[in-house]
Formats: structure tokens, sequence, C-alpha cells
């Protein structure tokens, strides 16, 4: 038999018919973190100089840190696995067939638009409800206020960005912050003018795309003294991604008499280790609120913290976790009093599910000097059958005179007399306890935007289903 | 006689121990050779400075010196008074010895009672823990053994005192209380010694092991000088339906590193653990408490109470642990720190693991000054400052001082922090 001659097409192409195709940088998406692919981030992005050089000091930082010896189970994490970056062109790479049976389930229920489900389970990177958004964004401008993604603050606002990027978290913080400003990307950049209120929450909602909800997204707000912005982050639905790891990290400056809220509905799917660092700077007479509710992900670590460095700033915390099967919520606050005369409170409400595991970690600092501060730590946890755990890890340092410092938890389950009172007036046993777990997250549902909170109410009770027992 | 292996051997002859105990003392001393001083960087050490303790510098033997003090309570059924690191003197109510009570040195009971001592001394606290347990394991002088048989009731409480009073030494005593099934007593173990300029490495260690249905009071009064670096651990073992009542009452001491631990083993068992400290000058103390269930229908109550002053710092942490199948238990646990000065330092880190959902759990801590409306009210009433928070302080103190087991330890503790607010 004849063997047909092997014919390399490629081979010799260009001297044989004289033509080529122009050579194009394309980046081709690799695994693992190395300063060549650090670099390729940075170029790609067009970056200026010295953000290179942070991204490459913070790699360099990051392969030095340990990782934290408390907590959930890190070790399993593959660093060398992982897609540090990749256009949102590439990102299509799911199909809606593709998506669990679980996460389709809980669109339906919660009524979610078509294009908003694709966006959310990752099948096409864009979401834009541009009509709201170009309004409103015409009404920001005409404010002062800057709203826009990370990477293009950094391009269109160098000198406001470069003043406060990473000071409020610097890479050496700790090792997952190191990594966040190696490689971050996208994020909501936001500042708002001296005196400015900004009436409507601002939510990354409604400019949604894959910029915005990158894996290693870097948030950066700053208000000036006397303003006021509330912030969105999240949303109820389940966020489907094939990503493994989620590691954010969100700063926040808060000037002399301003405030800030910081909500955060976090609804990863189970595959997703959230490992995320949040922090805000508060000077006199300001306020910092953070209200964190986290529904989704494996293993959620975030402690969301307050610095209060004048007298007068005050700090809040009020955070949500649920874990079900398989999921480790380990959530909590921390607030630093810097200076005397601060206040803070933390409010944490936990539930746990068919073997699920809430952990609340928090840490209250009263410095040396920070005198007449107070301080008052709330956690309830509620267990909703014998599988699950709850714990409860406050660390409280006072080091200052006339301080009051409080803390308090509870665990407990479904109260029988609750549950028995409801089921006599014909309600059933599970609806009850749906009923009950709504009502044990309240106070963090009342701070919601009314659809955030419609939508939540729902999602618990998707979450309850079958879960009599 | 230095902090050496060869001590360990002698320690053992001098006594007469039996082989399995001088094995016991051989393998605890190659633990405390073998683990390094705790790491700092471990949770539980952090916050615990023992910089300028040098344990090699300490002898590990002090003979009896010093004059006796006088005992701190009156009618008691049984006294052993131990001097240094001498195996103490015992006095025990004839009637207690025909009913079986044996009160004696430890060192003397694991010749003689072999069978109550040999399967519990260290099980409960391991010599492995830390390099301070293996020291303490190897090198431990006189000691207690208190065993009450079953249903054995003693009415007047029992006591053991243990006084030293030369610096530079090692002073390492260790009580091990066995209750029988339905034995009910009161013991009060009393830790002396004047201040003195050489610093002395001591414990009090204390292992109870509460029989079913079984009720026990355990008092520790914790009156070291303020050249002592103290590190002990008390914990209690408790059957179905027993219950423990241990309450800690640390005053002295330059230092005190003090361990607490409830391990509920036995359906029905219950154990509250109540502590009050002052500290003052530059003291450092350390709690860590434990309450253990192991097992379901088991309670605990805790609460620490204590007052700071001047740059003393102390750190309270304390965890309520619920295994998996430990239904219907009942937990609680409180931290209270009243700080009276500017330069007093409170760290207080209530911890809760909780496997199980049918349970109840609660857990608060405190840090505060004096409450300025009550100072108010109280001077709105014509009464000093000085003597309004005083009061207050003492206010503050009865709510845990009012549950010490029995009464001549209720009033002991009261003159002591009397004493200590001047």
């Amino acid at each position: 038999m004849a063997v047909a001659p092997k014919i390399n097409v490629g081979d010799d192409y260009r001297e044989k018919y004289g033509f080529f195709d122009p050579e194009k940088f394309v980046f081709k998406a690799k695994r693992g973190l190395t300063d060549e692919v650090i670099q390729e981030i940075s170029w790609m992005k067009g970056e200026p100089e010295w953000m290179t050089k942070l991204r490459l000091k913070s790699h360099a930082i990051f392969k030095k840190k340990k990782l934290p010896t408390w907590g959930a189970d890190l070790s399993v994490i593959d660093f060398d696995n992982i897609f540090y970056f990749l256009k949102s062109t590439e990102k299509q790479g799911t199909t809606w067939d593709e998506v669990p049976e679980d996460i389709k389930r809980t669109f339906d229920k919660l009524g979610i638009p078509e294009a908003e489900r694709k966006f959310l389970a990752g099948v096409s990177a864009q979401y834009e409800s541009e009509v709201v958004y170009h309004s409103l964004h015409q009404k920001l401008t005409d404010q002062g206020v800057v709203f826009t993604d990370t990477d293009t603050a950094l391009r269109e606002h160098p000198d406001l960005f470069k003043e406060y990027f990473g000071t409020i978290i610097p890479p050496a913080d700790n090792k997952f912050a190191a990594l966040n400003t190696a490689v971050w990307s996208g994020g909501s950049f936001i500042y708002v003018p001296k005196g400015v209120h900004v009436d409507i929450p601002l939510q990354a909602y409604f400019r949604i795309n894959a910029e915005n909800m990158g894996q290693f997204e870097r948030t950066l707000i700053i208000c000036d003294e006397g303003s006021f912005v509330h912030y969105i982050e999240g949303c109820t639905a389940p966020i489907y991604t094939t990503d493994s790891l989620h590691s954010a990290v969100v700063e926040i400056i808060v000037k002399r008499n301003a405030r800030c809220r910081y909500t955060t509905i976090q609804n990863w799917s189970t595959n997703v280790y959230n490992l995320v660092t949040k922090r805000a700077v508060v000077y006199a007479d300001a306020t910092m609120e953070w209200v964190d509710g986290n529904l989704g992900s494996q293993i959620t670590m975030k402690y969301p913290s307050v610095y209060l460095m004048e007298p007068g700033a005050k700090g809040d915390v009020l955070s949500v976790a649920f874990a079900g099967k398989g999921q480790h919520q380990d959530a909590g606050g921390k607030m630093i009093h810097v200076a005397p005369n601060t206040t803070s409170t933390i409010t944490s409400k936990s539930i746990s599910k068919g073997g699920g595991r809430t952990s609340y970690r928090g840490h209250v600092k009263v410095y040396p000097g920070a005198n007449h501060c107070k301080s008052f730590v709330k956690c309830d946890a509620l267990l909703l059958d014998d599988e699950s755990r709850s714990d409860t890890y406050p660390y409280n340092d006072v080091d200052a005179e006339n301080v009051t410092l409080g803390h308090e938890a509870t665990v407990s389950k479904v109260s029988d007399e609750q549950l028995f009172y409801l089921m006599s007036r014909g309600i059933t046993q599970n609806e009850a306890e749906t009923m009950i777990v709504n009502g044990f997250i309240e106070p963090f549902t009342k701070e919601l935007p009314l659809e955030y909170a419609v939508e939540l109410n729902r999602l618990i009770q998707l979450e309850m289903e079958g879960s009599v027992g | 006689m230095p902090f050496t292996k060869e001590s360990v051997e002698e320690i053992a002859s001098l006594h007469g121990e039996p082989d399995w105990l001088r094995t016991r003392r051989r393998e605890a001393w190659e633990v405390y050779e073998r683990i390094g001083l705790p790491d700092r960087s471990e949770e539980e050490w952090r916050r615990v400075d023992f910089k300028g303790l040098d344990l090699e510098t300490f002898a590990a033997f002090e003979p009896a010196n010093g004059a006796a003090p006088g005992l701190p309570i009156e009618g008691a059924a049984g006294v052993l008074q131990q001097r240094g690191s001498q195996p103490g003197q015992v006095e025990l109510e004839e009637e207690l010895r025909r009913k079986g009570v044996i009160f004696m040195p430890l060192s003397q009971a694991a010749k003689e009672h072999p069978e109550l001592v040999r399967d519990r001394l260290f099980s409960e606290v391991k010599a492995d823990r830390d390099k301070f347990a293996a020291a303490h394991a190897a090198l431990f002088s006189g000691g207690t053994l208190l065993y009450v048989p079953d249903n054995v009731e003693i009415e007047r409480p029992i006591l053991g005192q243990y006084w030293s009073s030369g610096g530079g030494a090692a002073i390492l005593p260790h009580t091990l209380i066995v209750a029988g099934r339905n034995a009910r007593f009161n013991y009060l173990d009393e830790f002396l010694s004047p201040s003195l300029d050489e610093p002395a490495f001591t414990s009090g260690s204390a292992e109870i092991f509460v029989g079913e249905g079984a009720a026990v009071g355990y008092v520790s009064l914790q009156k070291w000088g303020r050249h002592a670096y103290q590190f002990a651990n008390q914990r209690a073992h408790i059957a179905k339906d027993g219950s423990a009542r241990i309450f800690n009452v640390t005053l002295g001491g330059r230092f005190a590193k003090v361990r607490c631990e409830a391990n509920l083993q036995g359906h029905g068992a219950s154990a509250e653990l109540k502590g009050v400290y002052f500290a003052s000058g530059d003291q450092f103390f350390d709690f860590h408490t434990l309450q253990d269930h192991q097992t379901g229908d088991t309670t605990s109550d805790l609460l620490f109470k204590g007052a700071l002053e001047d740059t003393a710092r102390v750190v309270y942490a304390g965890l309520i642990r619920i295994e998996k199948g430990a239904a219907h238990s009942d937990a609680y646990q409180a931290n209270r720190n009243l700080v009276l000065s500017d330069h007093a330092k409170a760290t207080s880190i209530p911890m809760l693991e909780i496997d199980n959902n049918d349970v109840r759990c609660t857990h608060g801590a405190t840090v505060g000054p004096v409450d300025p409306m009550s100072l108010w009210y109280l001077e709105s009433r014509g009464i000093p400052t000085a003597t309004a928070t005083r009061m207050i302080v003492q206010g503050f103190f009865g709510e845990v001082v009012d549950r010490i087991p029995f009464e001549q330890a209720r009033h002991l503790v009261e003159e002591e922090l009397e004493a200590r607010l001047g």
C-alpha cells in the first residue's frame, strides 16, 4: 500500500507563499502563578509601572507567607492548578447544560430572569441592565461620584487610586491579601466627594459582568468628609462558577462625619473556597457598617473589620451565616479601637443544617489610651439537626481604662415550644421551622433592600425544604 | 538537688516508691527532656510571657523548714500539712478511718494502696500536656490521696495545706481525690508561702474522680508569694449522676497559669466550675477552662470573676465542648472582669464548640470599670468614693463567692478578698 506523502501545511509556508499572519500578542491562560504570568496580566491591562512592581512584590510575599493554622483546613487548595487571569471571552466555557440541576432549580424558584440566570450560571459573560445603569450613572456623575470598576479607576483616576490602594490592607497582611494584590482584577471603585449623600444603594448588580465579579476582585471605597454611601455586593441567587478559589480584598476609608454601609450577600456555589479580607478605617464621628450574609461556598473565611482611628468613630458588623451539607462558614468581625470614645457592635447569627458547620470568630481589641470605649458582641447560633456543628471563638483584648466590653452568645435548636405553638395553629412542621428561621435572621433581612430581603426569605425556604427531622 | 534525672531517681528513693511509680516518673522526665518550652505562636501560649523563668535553676526538692502557719479553717474532719517538698503530717478523725476513708501523702498511698492510685494518677492531668506538666509529673513530691468509700458522707471539710518558706525551689504537690459511689464531702487545698526574692516554681494540680452519684466540693486557695511561678492543672472526671463543684481562688504568685477542667463522662453528670481572682502589682494570671460534655444529659456551669489593679494582666480563655452524642446537655460559661486601674489589661476569650443541636449553651464575657451609675448612687447617699468603690467590688465578688461549696471556705475567701481590698 502506498504511503501518502506527509504534508505539513505550516512548514515553510511563509517562504513558499510569502505571506503570514501578523504576530499578535494573545494572552494564553496558563495555570499556576509565576512572575511572568503577573507581568503579563499587568501588561495586558496596560498598568503603570508602580502597579506591576507592587504585584510582583506581593507575589514574593505570597510565596513566603504560611497558610493560617486556624479555622478551616486550606491545605487542599492547589495554587498551581488555578487560572489566575482569564479574559472574559475565555471564560465562557460553560454551557447551560453543564449548570448543575439544583442551581437551575433555585433560579426557577426564585424567579430570576432568563438573561440574569445565564450570567449567574457563568454561561454568559455580560448582563447589563443598561437603561437603569446609565440614568443612574448620569446622576452620580453630576454629583461628582466616581463609581466604576477598579481597572478603569486605575486608568482614569490614577492619583486618587495610588493614594489609597493597598494602604488599608497591605499585601503583607495575610497570604490571601498578598495573592489578591498580585493578581487582582475587577471589583468596584467608589469615590464619594465631601458632603454628598448617595440616595440609592450602589449595586454591582446594575452593571454586573465578568470583570466585576471576578475571582480576585479588588474593591476600594473612599467616603470623603460628611458623605454617605451604601454599596451592595453579590446577590441572593446562587452564583455558579467553576473556579474553586475566590479571594477578594475590600478596602474602605470613611472620613470625618461620613457614613458607609457595605452589604454583602454571598451565595457562591458550594465548590468555592471563599477567602476574603475586608477592612475599613474610620475617622472622627464617622460610621462604618458591614452587613454580611454568607449563604453559599464550601468554605468561607471572612471577618470584616473596622479600625476606629479617631474619637467618635463607630463600627457595626451584622453577620449572618447559613451552612448546609458540606459547608463551613467561618465568619465574624473585628473591631480595633485605636482612639478613645469609640463604639462598636458585632451581631452574628448563624444557622447550621444537614451536617454544616458555622463558626463565629471575632476580635475586639482596645489599645492603650483608647479610654472610654464601648463594645458589645452578640452571637446567636441555631442548630437545626444533630449532625451540624456550631463554634464560637471571640477574642476580647482590653488594654485601656474605662472600657465597657460585653460578649454574649447562645447556641440552641429550634425551640419546641415555638414549634408546638405554630403547629397547633395548623402549620406544618416544615413551614413552622422555616418561619422560625426567617424570624431568627430578621435583624439581618430588615437591613436589606426589599428585593433582596424577599429573595433571601425565599431562598431560606428552599434551603429548609425537606429538612424536617 | 538540681533539676536532673538523678533528682527524679532520688525523690523516688527518698519516699521508697514502688517501681511502677518510679517508671512513671522516669517516663515523665523523658517527656520533659524531649519537649521544649511551649511555642508562643500556639494559641494557648500567645499571651503568656514566661520570660525570665529558667526551670534548670530550681532545686527539685525543698526540705521542710520555716514556721508553720496556722490552719485556715477550724473544725476540719481531717488535715494534711505539708512543709516544703516533704510528705505531710496527717490527722484524720478516727470514725472516718473506721469507715474506710484513706487520707495520706501520695507517695505513701502509692505503696499502700496502689489499687487506688496506679490507674488514676496522671490519667486526667497528663504528663505530656506541656513541659511544665511533665516536670510536675516527674518531680512531684508529697501530695495527697483522699479516698472516700461508697456511700460515705463527711459532714465537715477535709483540709490540705502546702507551705513553702524557701525561694529557688520547685514545690510540686499533687492532690488525688477519689470519691466512691454516692460519697459526699468537701475538700480545701491551701497553697501558701511568704513573698521572697528568689523565684519559685510551683504547681498545685489536682485530679478529682467523682464516682456514680457522688458529690464533691473542691476549693483551691492559691496564696503563693509574689516570687512564685505557678503552673497548675485541675481536672475532674465525673461519672454518671456525679457532681463536682470546683472553686478556684487565685490571689498569689507573680505568675499563674491554671487550667480548670471538667470531664463529664456519665449521663446526668454535672459540674460547677467557679473562679475568683484578684490581680494587682505586676501579677499575670492565665486561666484556661474546659467543660467537656462527652455524653448527654450533662450540665455544666462556669463563672470566673476577677478584679485587676495596677499593671496586672489577666487572660481568661474557656471552651465549652459538646460532643456529637451529648444531647440534652446544658452548659453555661461567663467571665467578668472588673478593671480598677488605667494600666491593667484583661483578655477574655469564651469559646463554644457545639456538635449536637439538642442542647442549651450560653456564654458571656464582660470587661469594664466600676459602674459610674452605681458609684454615683452610693455617693449621693453620702458614702465616700473609696468606700463606695469597695462596696461595689465586694458586691461584684459576692455573686461568685456565694457559690463556694461550703461555709468555712466561703468565710475564708471573703476574708482574703477583704484583706486585698485594704
